[in-house]
């Protein structure tokens, strides 16, 4: 049987043209999506039931056994850390805000390691965005900055940008001109028509330059700024000046180097600059197909796009202090439940080692770097497999994601749903 | 009024406690059942500190507090503070002095982040060093410290001074990253070296008698002026932001 229109749930871009050939209730092919999807829609290493640490390895426990480890370890803790939602959907996320508050712990989700500076950048000034959809029929200019969609984003730049048919562009791919800014020669910077190398920990610097020459202050830039020369960034300006309608895309090339939000933010203030001459948009570069949901789901509930603190029973929000990275490096929390997302494969030492201390519960659907940590963990379908549910693409556009085969085991939604009401039961409520 | 308050030994010493309620004031007005929490935990204050009580007071300026032990995870210590003096002789945790209008804090330690953050007036006086966002604002908050003084005496972290909107605020070490970054008003001093000093700052006035490394490029050189004697060089700017602000700078070194 092959189903048509399937949303990929990899990353951010949530493509929504797959195409899938499913034959006994197993996935056998996938079409039109790049080698990310493949491997994700492939993989067969599910676990088959939830699994608990004993002294010397692993043994086989029941849903409701898990469940209850889950609720009463919560309930232990002083100050229990929720993390990840970006790997699940918006349901599950609802849920996993109501369980945080009403154990009075602290929700954060993988933002905070990736594109949490953007937001903290957009709250200070705003957000000039738009939706991919405008991006691929109008722009003529566009910028990728500090991010590299070819082997991040695959499809990125074929269905929204570069290779992309535009509405209103006769020659999409001759007209568009992309401008690609890093401190290396990505395979990105090579398809690019200009490439602005800049030197590491010098984009702020680059950023202000910009702005400056936009104003048409340009004489007390020096000549060359982190290793970009006057003339190349004078050359840019015209280029972006001239355009009809510009968009600049970035990565953690951006959030996550010297100065993090305040990057984004002179990214944010360069683009409104640029739109006193014309129309200029700046996206983030999502990377987990649905951590903008995570903000989204977030914000409507609690005021707060991620890392917020419940443990006084109000939301309170401080990234730097209620961030996961934050509160495991300096072992400010004493449980911890993941869901959606593998710490244990990229957080530093410090906090794997945290990690490790307390007591974890993992919710994921394979054995990950951060089953090593966990002393339970509890297998669920996989959402936008055999689980639906709604995510957001990069540019904030809710997208359904489907389920293309029958589920053997519960949902994410399912499992937190059940720990919430063990956790009303045992509160009294 | 002389209030004591030592902090027992925890078993779990890494949790933080949040512990806005020690302020003079409370004090001042006499307190049955002063809580804080450690982390959802709402607690007797007896719980973490011992505490003594020496004295009367007639003003909340006649109300002294005195931390003792390791006071480095209690947060928001001095949280509103408009009146009297606290003195802490270890290290204190984030927040420390938040809002505080009135009154002095004395820090023998060193000071976790956000040290007098949205500093309305007051003094602050950190012998250690303290971490990042020292006198700074809050996130998306357009205006961090508006008033009072911050000193500390050894280096303080990055984005010290975030948006700074009044006051000054003393650096007698070294300052991290993007100190004084979207200042709007007030004095910054460095008395050491910092980085990418006073970034997109619309106005205010900032001196940096060591080096500042990777200057940002977009300020205009007014031209050498003596301070103190020594020669220093004046920037207007941040030009990127159509800022009016002042720099002085002894040395300075471009990321070219
Ligand atoms: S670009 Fe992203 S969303 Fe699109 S198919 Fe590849 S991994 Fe999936």
């Amino acid at each position: 049987m092959k189903i048509n229109d399937v949303v990929c749930p990899f990353c951010g871009c949530l493509c929504d043209d797959l195409e899938i050939t499913v034959e006994h209730n197993r996935i056998v092919a996938v079409d039109n999506g790049c080698t990310l999807a493949n491997a994700k829609f492939m993989s067969k290493e599910q676990l088959a039931s939830p699994i608990r640490r004993t002294g010397e390895g692993w043994e086989n426990i029941s849903y409701d056994e898990a469940i209850q480890y889950t609720v009463d370890m919560l309930l232990d803790a002083d100050r229990p850390l929720l993390y990840g939602w970006s790997g699940t959907h918006g349901e599950a996320q609802c849920i996993g805000v109501h369980v945080s508050e009403l154990v009075g712990g602290i929700i954060d989700s993988t933002t905070s390691v990736c594109h949490g500076p953007s937001i903290l950048a957009i709250q200070e000034v705003g957000h000039p965005g738009c939706t991919l959809g405008r991006v691929k029929n109008r722009a003529d200019v566009v910028i990728y900055w500090g991010c590299n969609p070819l082997e991040a984003h695959p499809r990125h730049m074929s269905r929204y940008t570069t290779y992309a048919d535009g509405y209103f562009l006769q020659n999409a791919f001759r007209e568009r001109k992309v401008i690609v800014v890093d401190v290396r020669e990505t395979e990105t910077a090579r398809v690019a028509d200009e490439f602005i190398r800049i030197k590491e920990g010098g984009d702020y610097a680059v950023l202000s330059a910009l702005r400056a020459i936009v104003r048409g202050k340009g004489d007390v830039v020096p000549e060359s700024v982190a290793g970009v020369s006057r003339s190349q960034l004078e050359r840019i300006v015209t280029l972006c000046k001239d355009a009809k309608f510009g968009a600049i895309f970035f990565g953690l090339g951006l959030t996550m180097t010297r100065g993090k939000y305040k990057n984004v933010r002179n990214a944010i203030e360069l683009v409104d600059e640029l739109s006193r001459h014309t129309k200029f948009t700046i996206t983030p570069m999502r990377g987990h197909w649905n951590v903008y949901g995570s903000n989204e789901v977030f914000t409507w509930m609690t005021g707060y796009p991620y890392a917020i603190d419940f443990c006084r029973g109000i939301a309170f929000y401080n990234p730097g202090e209620t961030s996961a990275i934050d509160l495991l490096a300096r072992k400010e929390c004493d449980a911890c439940l993941i869901i959606g997302s593998d710490p244990g494969a990229h957080f530093p030492r410090g906090c794997v080692e945290h990690l490790a201390e307390i007591p974890t519960v993992v919710i994921d659907p394979v054995p990950t770097m951060t089953t090593a940590l966990a002393d339970v963990q509890i297998p669920v379908a996989v959402s936008g497999i055999d689980a639906d549910g709604t995510a957001y693409r990069m540019d904030g556009v809710p997208i359904r994601v489907r389920k293309v085969i029958e589920p053997t085991l519960p949902n994410d939604r399912e499992v937190l749903k059940s720990i919430h009401a063990k956790m009303k039961e045992a509160k009294g409520q | 009024m002389k209030v004591t308050l030592e902090v027992k030994p925890r078993q779990k010493p890494y949790l933080p406690i949040e512990a806005e309620g020690i302020v003079p004031r409370t004090f001042f007005e006499g307190t049955d059942s002063l809580t804080v929490f450690r982390g959802n935990k709402e607690l007797p204050l007896e719980e973490i500190f011992n505490v003594a009580i020496e004295g009367e007071a007639e003003s909340v300026d006649e109300v002294e507090i005195i931390i003792l032990g390791d006071s480095s995870r209690i947060k928001r210590v001095g949280e509103y503070m408009d009146g009297g003096r606290i003195h802490i002789t270890g290290d204190i945790g984030m927040h420390c002095g938040n809002f505080m209008s009135a009154g002095e804090i004395v820090i023998d330690g060193n000071a976790d982040a956000w040290l007098g953050r949205e500093m309305r007036g007051g003094r602050i006086r950190c012998h250690g060093s303290a971490g990042d966002y020292c006198a700074a604002g809050y996130r998306g908050e357009k205006r961090g410290m508006r008033g009072g003084t911050v000193e500390v005496f050894g280096d303080a972290g990055d984005f010290t001074a975030e948006t700074l909107a009044g006051g000054s605020v003393i650096i007698h070490g070294n300052a991290g990253d993007l100190s004084g970054v979207d200042m709007k008003e007030g004095e910054l001093t460095i008395m050491g070296d910092t980085s990418r000093a006073c970034a997109n700052m619309s106005g205010g006035m900032a001196y940096v008698h060591g080096t500042v490394n990777d200057m940002i490029p977009t300020f205009r050189k007014i031209g050498q002026e003596k301070v103190n004697g020594e020669p220093y060089t004046r920037f207007s700017g941040d030009i990127a932001n159509r800022g009016k602000g002042t720099l002085f700078i002894r040395n300075y070194k471009y990321l070219d």
